[in-house]
């Protein structure tokens, strides 16, 4: 069975320097998740997040700061808006919705981090690559 | 004869002196209804007027006023046209000051051929045609009880026959972008058919669709594929309801919810760990 | 695209190259599409290892370099500056961290490499999509807005005052001073507190430098570093500050008696027109709206009938008045943990349980039994004291963090109840944490003094005798760990050390200055250690107790190192602010405005003539929340293009594709 890909959006502020922590911590988790590094969760337009199963992405994992802790003031309740939205459509599609994960991680948060990482990648290599799961032939 | 064009026909012959001209539907020579400026100049016209099948107007009206921003116009529209209204005037798009709104109400047929909620204007100045009580959206209904496997081979099926041919995004009232995301090659990938999957075009439009769709089914009716993608667009605006408390084009004072910062209860709302 | 990429892969002594294999990094990375150099070194941010860059940007006509090394929270400023110097634009410059984010968090060398591959690919993808940036620079308004009047707003103050520019200090209370008025004698040295702070009180309130709002809150800020507004509500004291002299005859006229709650902690009792101590400044009374007779009933003015100058005026109302500042200094100061919550201390319901407040004012010559320790009745003189240490403190059901200053605190305490009472003297304690100067020689000159110290969390307060020699006192319940026995230790009173903890309001106030609080509700600072008081948010500075628990030494050492931020960049004139800004696409907006509404910072206006929006550049922040609204991609984040994050994601997917492709190749 292949490894997961998983492609995670993390915030500058908050849930990016929550991995560091991690890190700092030497706090292990699999290696699976990819980090991409945005300002603000609220940089994570639907497209994008998209795009990113688009290439192939068994998951996606976006992760901001706590509600009321943007350090862009309230960038992180838009985040809040959108996402949900998008995870609602992927059940509308028959695509899992669990393959789209939108969290909180402070960036003292460093085991926090850890878990979200454990548990999301447990949970995205308990599904059919997303590559699987999308072809279809003609019958 | 329906009895509204005859009402329809009054409410225009009065208004027509006032204003520079009145938006609707013209029957044309081929039996197809078309968007029509009626002026007072040419009333001979009214006998032309038309009703279904139906055209959605709001973008005749944004057209109408980018090259006579300061024109007085009227327009004949439906409940989900005026809702494509206020939606676009929310956008700047159009600037409802100078219009008039003669809201046509929908027969029942009409309403359970768009399986739509409100048949009716609630804004119109002036109103013709006797309200109809909203209708269930049974498809909707029916698509939402499926269970993931079900609903993954009823988009595959359903894509399948998809041509890219862009008359959902072309007829919807909603859209007026100068540059559309669709055609991006970044997002949506293009010359490819049948379309790959995950289906980016329709999905992409579906995000627009948030807080956007006025429920008119046009894009349904344009489809030459008959490809039933309203009900994506159906389940979204049923959760923008469920968790934000908005309903699209209802009011013009509301903004659309996912731009705005989360009010009292919508965070639990959404599902998210909180 | 024609982009020479050079690519540097840290060791990171053994950091990185223990667990990821970096030579085999760089050699895969010299693969990747236009790499034209690729190498890997020890330390990369060494100062051989910087030259490594800045000569292969000169050698090799590089324009586009790549790090791989820790995370660039520490060294995207040192590379970026290497790469200036060599004459390359910083923004050409892209950090994979495979530090904190592969090594140190994989122990598998096989799971590590393939990792780190990705995210260098990534890297690689992104850096060629990357574009030359200019940051802005705007000048710096040399006026300070300093919030809080204690000790640390107060060191602040004078320190950026004397420098010669002009400070706004804003402070909620009557007078400044903030809890260190309070205090009896300040610890190690058992200096009287008011003898030290109030010269620096009365420095502050002449100072020509310095425009002191009392009674006032910050309703709200505006703008950014070097050009704040903010806008100050005066609450309305109904006394006029021009021409009351501070007499204080309105106080003793007064007939309304109301408890102190704030200054006095409870115990002692002011007027409804009151000052909260002889020494404040501004010395101008303020009238109690809720307790005044007058406001009550419309009777009384006794105040006014009395007033010499005609001072008090019953019709002022709030002003509200706006200020603009460069700088602004948060030292907003602690609460007290609220001894009630620990109901076994018996605190609130025991009469003779004190908490440390209320000690300090018990203590105090000037307080409400003009410095006698006595019991609640007034009178009686305690013969056994017992202090209790870390309440609410350390403790995973309140506050798990150490307040730093209770235990020399509570020494404090026992000595003075030993100098005054000669009582008997328990202390109850955890650890003793006595780390500064003298203090450790204070807790030695304690235990000369006879002050017995039992280690061991005091399980209990109760006045249920069950003992001979217990009835009629507070019987403190503790296991005294040192000799392993329980003791039930009879006292007239019980001293509780509470804990420090962050103002009720922290989290609004934050919100209000766009800075964040810790789990804990402190203020952060922009890192632990390198940098404590500064905060993420350029110009807004914190310092003192607001930023985390600390005695009056590290409160003034951090409002001198604030001011000392301050001025820097007051003497710099000028300063740089995000590059990475937001910018519209002229062309493609259609002017519906969904952005506009989205932005945090309201930084993109509509213009009506062209029916596009614009984004204002020096009040963007770079968050990109706009981009992520967009409908038809025509506003954009300089450095977070799309294009760029779209690059980068398809370096790390496709690295992972092929890397799976080719291990089943050799499977």
């Amino acid at each position: 069975m292949a490894e997961p890909k998983i492609i995670s959006f993390l915030c500058n502020w908050c849930s990016y320097r929550g991995a560091d922590t991690a890190g700092l911590a030497r706090l292990q988790y699999p290696p699976n998740v990819k980090i991409i590094r945005v300002p603000c969760s609220g940089r994570v337009s639907p497209e994008l997040v998209l795009r990113t199963f688009r290439e192939g992405a068994d998951g996606v994992l976006v992760l901001g700061c706590h509600i009321g802790d943007c350090h862009y003031s309230t960038g992180n309740h838009r985040t809040a808006k959108r996402l949900p939205i998008l995870i609602k459509l992927l059940e509308y599609t028959g695509i899992e919705p669990q393959r789209l994960r939108v969290d909180w991680v402070s960036a003292a948060e460093g085991q926090r981090f850890a878990t979200i990482i454990r548990e999301f990648t447990e949970t995205i290599r308990a599904l059919p690559p997303f590559t699987e799961a999308m072809q279809w032939t003609r019958d | 004869m329906d009895a509204r064009l005859t009402a329809l026909r009054q409410a225009m012959t009065q208004i027509l002196p006032d204003v520079a001209g009145v938006i609707g539907l013209k029957c044309g020579p081929a039996g197809s209804n078309a968007p029509h400026l009626f002026q007072k100049e040419r009333p001979e016209e009214l006998a032309d007027l038309a009703l279904w099948p139906k055209y959605p107007v709001p973008d005749t009206l944004r057209l109408l006023q980018k090259a006579h921003p300061e024109a007085k116009l009227a327009i004949i529209c439906r409940g989900c046209e005026e809702r494509g209204l206020v939606e676009m005037a929310k956008h700047t798009q159009v600037n409802l000051d100078n219009v008039t709104m003669i809201g046509l109400a929908c027969t029942p047929e009409e309403a359970t051929f768009c399986r739509c909620a409100r048949p009716y204007t609630v804004q119109a100045q002036i109103t013709v045609g006797e309200r109809t009580a909203g209708v269930p959206d049974p498809v909707t209904d029916d698509f939402a009880a499926k269970g993931q496997e079900e609903k993954l081979a009823f988009w595959k099926e359903q894509f399948l026959h998809c041509i890219k041919c862009y008359g959902c995004r072309n007829i919807c009232p909603q859209c007026f972008c100068n540059v559309c995301t669709l055609e991006d090659e970044k997002w949506v990938s293009t010359g490819w058919l049948p379309m790959p999957l995950p289906p980016m075009y329709h999905l992409v439009r579906a995000m627009h669709m948030t807080a956007k769709c006025v429920a008119c089914r046009e894009c349904e009716e344009t489809c030459p594929a008959g490809i039933p993608m309203a009900i994506h667009y159906r389940l979204i605006a049923r959760d923008v309801q469920e968790m934000f408390d908005y309903e699209t084009g209802a009011s013009l004072a509301e903004k659309p919810p996912q731009l705005l910062v989360l009010a009292e209860g919508e965070f639990e709302r959404t599902g998210l760990p909180h | 695209m024609a982009e020479r990429i050079g690519v540097y892969i840290c060791h990171c002594g053994t950091n990185i190259a223990g667990t990821v294999d970096v030579a085999e990094v760089s050699r895969w990375a010299g693969l990747l599409p236009n790499v034209v150099v690729s190498r890997d070194y020890k330390f990369m941010c060494s100062n051989p290892g910087q030259e490594l860059i800045e000569k292969d940007i000169r050698e090799l006509g590089l324009n586009r370099v790549v790090v791989a090394s820790c995370s660039p929270h520490l060294h995207e400023a040192t590379f970026r500056k290497a790469c200036a110097r060599a004459g390359l634009n910083p923004y050409l410059f892209e950090m994979a961290n495979i530090r904190e984010q592969v090594s140190w968090v994989t122990t598998d060398k096989g799971e590590a490499t393939p990792k780190a591959k990705a995210l260098v690919a990534a890297a690689v993808y992104r850096v060629a999509y990357q574009q030359p940036l200019e940051a802005l620079r705007v000048p710096i308004d040399p006026h300070v807005l300093i919030v809080g009047g204690g000790i640390a707003g107060i060191q602040a103050a004078l320190e950026i005052a004397d420098s010669g520019y002009h400070v706004y200090m804003v402070e909620r209370e009557p007078s400044i001073g903030g809890h260190m008025a309070q205090l009896d004698k300040t610890f190690p040295t058992l200096d009287c507190s008011a003898c030290i702070l109030t010269p620096k009180m009365v420095s502050v309130g002449t100072h020509k430098n310095i425009t002191l709002f009392t009674w006032s809150e910050v309703e709200k800020v505006e703008g950014y570093v070097g050009n704040f507004t903010v806008t100050i509500r005066k609450r309305a004291r109904y006394v006029d500050q021009s021409i009351c002299t501070g007499c204080g005859i309105c106080q003793q006229k007064c007939p309304k008696k109301v408890i102190d709650e704030v200054f006095e902690a409870g115990l002692g009792y002011r007027k409804a027109v009151y000052t909260p101590f002889p020494q404040a400044v501004p010395n101008h009374p303020v009238i109690d709206r809720e307790n005044c007779i007058f406001f009550a009933r419309g009777t009384c003015k006794a105040c006014e009938k009395f007033c010499p100058t005609g001072a008090i005026k019953f019709d002022q109302q709030d002003e509200i008045l706006t200020v603009k500042a460069g700088n602004i200094i948060l030292a907003t100061g602690y609460d007290l943990f609220d001894a009630r919550r620990i109901p076994q201390y018996g605190y609130g319901r025991l009469a003779n349980v004190f908490s440390s407040l209320e000690f300090e004012r018990l203590s105090n010559a000037a307080g409400p039994t003009s410095g006698h320790i006595v019991l609640r009745d007034g009178v009686t003189v305690p013969q056994s004291v017992g202090i209790i240490h870390c309440v609410g403190s350390r403790d995973h059901n309140y506050n798990p963090y150490c307040s730093a200053i209770c235990c020399m605190q509570s020494l404090k305490f026992a000595h003075l109840v030993k100098e005054h009472t000669g009582a008997t003297v328990y202390n109850f304690y955890i650890d003793i944490r006595t780390p500064g100067k003298g203090y450790d020689e204070f807790y030695q000159r304690l235990l000369e003094e006879g002050t017995l110290f039992v280690r061991g969390k005091v399980a209990e307060v109760t006045d249920a005798a069950r003992l001979p020699g217990e009835e009629g006192k507070l019987i403190i319940q503790v296991e005294d760990t040192l000799i392993g026995k329980q003791r039930r230790i009879p006292v007239d009173m019980v001293i509780l050390s509470a804990g420090l903890q962050p103002r009720h309001d922290a989290q609004e106030v934050a919100r209000k200055f766009g800075i964040s609080c810790s789990a804990d509700g402190w203020f952060i600072e922009k890192h632990p250690k390198l940098d404590p008081v500064a905060t993420m948010t350029d110009g807004v500075f914190i310092a003192g107790c607001a930023q985390g628990p600390k005695d009056i030494p590290a409160s003034v050492a951090q409002g001198s190192a604030a001011a000392a931020r301050v001025l820097s960049l007051i003497g710099q004139g000028e300063v740089e602010i995000e590059a990475a800004t937001a910018i519209v696409d002229e062309v493609s907006c259609v002017g519906c405005q969904e952005c506009i509404a989205s932005c945090p910072y309201q930084a993109i206006e509509f213009l009506e003539a062209q029916g596009k929006a614009h984004v204002i550049e020096a009040l963007c922040k770079g968050c990109g929340t706009c981009v992520g609204t967009c409908l038809s991609k025509s506003i954009s984040l300089k450095h977070f293009t799309d294009d760029q994050l779209i690059a980068e994601m398809t370096g790390a997917m496709w690295t992972m594709k092929q890397l799976a492709r080719a291990e089943l190749e050799v499977a």
